[in-house]
């Protein structure tokens, strides 16, 4: 008896999705048939900085120029993570609801891993990728090929205050140990000014943190594919970052909350000396009102003696869907938004930093914006995070053991050999 | 057998929406558990029970764990006392009764997301209005001892209304009569509190109890949003670590483990409470 209502109901049931998918399905047709006389690209995107309207403009230049391709800008939530998170559950699912995506520099060796991504070799000639910083370009090669073309690019930059170190007639330090004996003797007996800030919250920011200690100090994460994370150099950059706060009193204990934009208010107040951050904030403390305007300078962050200077890179690259179903179109309007036009015009209106480096001798973007010429050398110096589809594994070992050293429950030694066997492990069972 | 049958129709919408909803969800993250899955290198392999055995070695599912039995210890027993003696307090005849009851429930009306940002911006080491207040210099969310604290008093903060509503309904439903009674036996404030108050309200408190620790036992947007799971690890939650695991470095087979094991995790609690509950208050 029960069996005949079972049946009965599926049935119904049955029935009921039938109709369901009758309504959705009624709506596609009409999509594909605006498809085809004008070609509809979607590109992907996170929260575009400044005027939302400087953007527009640069969308319908391409429309200008492209007859019959038409893009629609849709902007991700502003995290990263969720961006992240949006794409990959996308991308497995095969989906071609978008076709043009901008990707942060450490995502480009997953998703041309995973298979995601069309190949963009062939949009970026010898000539023009001799033009490129050398980060960004490591960050969107795989195997040889190229499966992004670098938007815009960021780097850890040191802000500080020139009206201060002006006045005791300092330059910028160019060594850790110059930069601990300024912020001290500049912070002594105040309580209103913090020597060196920067970001020691357990996060992505931290790891593009402590990695620019780890290289001026001659140590790294990966050597060709290894982990080399035990070395007397790594070790000396903890100890460093830890002493900075514990020791030398120069950082407040508080660094090990801050993220980008908790440091910018400290520094933007007039409350720090030193501050590590990336180049966005320059343009804010330059704005009417700030407290800062025109007291500050930035700088390529310091090393330990007899070592380069190092900055993490940063930066969003464009990629194309691999499930993408206007290729060409997709790759046209990338090859316009990453031109050098498109970024020189970007760099005006909303102070992206191009990747192409002979913009930083254009006379009108050196007019605007005076201290390009200085970053172009911080950027040539800009480093990717291991290049690795398992970087998004990696840092989520080395975010909690970092933050360990750093708020002072792990010594630097103990920290290392964690991680390094952690990371050793996921290379070796993952594979 | 005809009544039968007539019921199986009625319930079948609620079982088929549930079987849509929970049932074949959880059956499926069982499942994932049982494999090894890599999005991005397209591994999916059956492994069995692989994923368990490297959780039981892996220290920071026992630090996760270790982590959210506190957090829901503490913060599910300050939530009780407090909600209590906010339901006490309530329960007695003031002006303006109603309103103070409306007030109460603010911090549970406020989004926890919404909460966590502002307590981040209370717990600011730099000019957070906590240190101001108590004129100290803590740095509440950076400090490993500090954060998992600062993250509890925030939980406190937000569902003490909701346990001081319900043991507050609880409270009304004793007859008067009782304490009355009692009184004309000679019983003072504590020996009232103590022989009525108390076990006529132990069922709801059992109630507030299993609602209470379910829910901090899952807890998830409090600590993602208010640390991220930092200093070191020392506020990371089983949630925290499994959405880590499942959606920023996509081990979709480990993560569901994870999952699984907080799911189980959450029934023990339940039925546990339960069987107490049946004990104790007679199964009434």
């Amino acid at each position: 008896m029960t069996r005949i209502s079972l049946k009965r109901c599926l049935f119904a049931l049955f029935a009921g999705f039938l109709m369901l998918c009758g309504l959705a399905c009624s709506e596609t047709p009409a999509d594909h048939e605006k498809a085809d006389d004008a070609v509809t690209i979607v590109f992907k995107h996170g929260k575009i900085q400044g005027d939302a309207e400087h953007f527009r403009q640069l969308l319908l230049r391409f429309e200008k120029e492209n007859p019959g391709i038409h893009v629609t800008g849709q902007a991700l939530p502003s995290s990263t993570d969720e961006q992240h998170q949006f794409y990959v559950i996308n991308l497995d699912a095969g989906s071609a609801d978008f076709d043009v995506l901008s990707m942060d520099v450490i995502w480009v060796p997953e998703f041309a891993r995973a298979g995601w991504l069309r190949d963009l070799s062939a949009l970026l000639p010898e000539a023009e990728r001799r033009d490129i910083f050398p980060g960004p370009l490591k960050a969107v090669t795989s195997n040889g090929r190229i499966y992004a073309i670098p938007w815009y690019i960021d780097a850890g930059l040191l802000y500080y205050r020139k009206d201060l170190l002006d006045g005791v007639g300092a330059k910028p330090p160019a060594t850790w140990g110059e930069l601990v004996r300024l912020a001290g003797e500049m912070t002594k007996g105040s309580e209103d000014i913090y020597g060196f800030i920067w970001q020691g919250k357990q996060y992505e920011g931290l790891v593009c943190n402590v990695l620019e200690y780890l290289w001026s100090h001659g140590g790294d994460v990966l050597e060709d594919g290894k982990v080399v994370l035990n070395s007397p150099g790594n070790i000396a950059a903890l100890t460093l970052m830890r002493d900075l706060i514990a020791k030398h009193r120069i950082s407040p204990p508080l660094v090990t909350t801050l993220v980008e934009e908790s440091s910018r208010h400290i520094f933007g107040n007039g409350r720090a000396v030193f501050m590590r951050n990336w180049p966005y904030a320059w343009n804010i403390f330059q704005r009417n009102g700030s407290p800062v305007k025109g007291r500050i300078g930035v700088a390529p962050l310091p090393a330990a003696p007899g070592q380069p200077s190092a900055s993490t890179l940063g930066g969003w690259q464009i990629g194309v869907n691999r499930n993408s179903r206007h290729p060409q179109a997709a790759e046209r309007f990338v090859r316009f938004i990453t031109s050098r036009e498109s970024q020189k015009t970007m760099a005006l209106t909303i102070g992206y930093k191009p990747t192409r480096r002979s913009l930083y001798r254009d006379p009108d973007l050196i007019r605007q914006q005076p201290f390009i010429t200085g970053l172009h050398d911080i950027f040539m110096n800009a480093r990717p995070r291991p290049v690795s589809p398992y970087y998004m594994m990696m840092t989520q070992i080395l975010q909690p053991e970092f933050s360990a050293v750093i708020s002072g429950i792990k010594t630097p030694a103990e920290a290392l050999a964690s991680a390094d066997r952690q990371i050793r492990h996921v290379l070796g069972v993952e594979r | 057998m005809r009544r039968v049958e007539t019921g199986t129709w009625f319930v079948m919408p609620a079982i088929l929406l549930l079987a849509a909803v929970t049932i074949f969800p959880i059956m499926d993250v069982v499942y994932l558990s049982l494999h090894r899955k890599l999005l991005i290198f397209g591994i999916s392999e059956f492994t069995g029970l692989q994923n368990y055995r490297f959780l039981l070695q892996d220290e920071r599912f026992w630090r996760a764990l270790s982590n959210t039995i506190y957090f829901t210890g503490l913060s599910v027993v300050l939530e009780v006392v407090l909600g209590l003696a906010l339901a006490l307090l309530m329960n007695r005849a003031f002006r303006g009764k109603g309103l103070v009851r409306a007030l109460v429930l603010v911090p549970w009306a406020i989004p926890t997301v919404v909460s966590a940002k502002m307590w981040e911006w209370i717990y600011n080491g730099d000019f957070g209005v906590l240190n101001y207040l108590l004129g100290t210099k803590v740095n509440w969310l950076g400090d490993p001892f500090w954060a998992l604290h600062a993250a509890i008093i925030m939980d406190v903060w937000k569902t003490t209304p909701f346990a001081a509503i319900l043991l507050l309904a609880g409270l009304q439903l004793i007859p008067a009569d009782l304490y009355s009674a009692a009184r004309v036996d000679g019983a003072g404030p504590v020996r009232l509190f103590r022989y009525v108050t108390l076990p006529l309200l132990k069922p709801v408190i059992l109630i507030v109890l299993i609602f209470r620790s379910l829910d901090a036992f899952r807890v998830f947007d409090a600590v993602y949003v208010l640390t991220g799971g930092g200093p070191a690890n020392t506020t990371e939650t089983l949630s925290v670590y499994a959405y880590k695991v499942l959606f920023q470095t996509l081990q979709i087979g480990y993560g569901s483990a994870l999952a699984v094991t907080v799911f189980v995790c959450v029934g023990l609690i339940a039925t546990g409470y339960i069987l107490l509950m049946g004990r104790k208050a007679g199964l009434r």
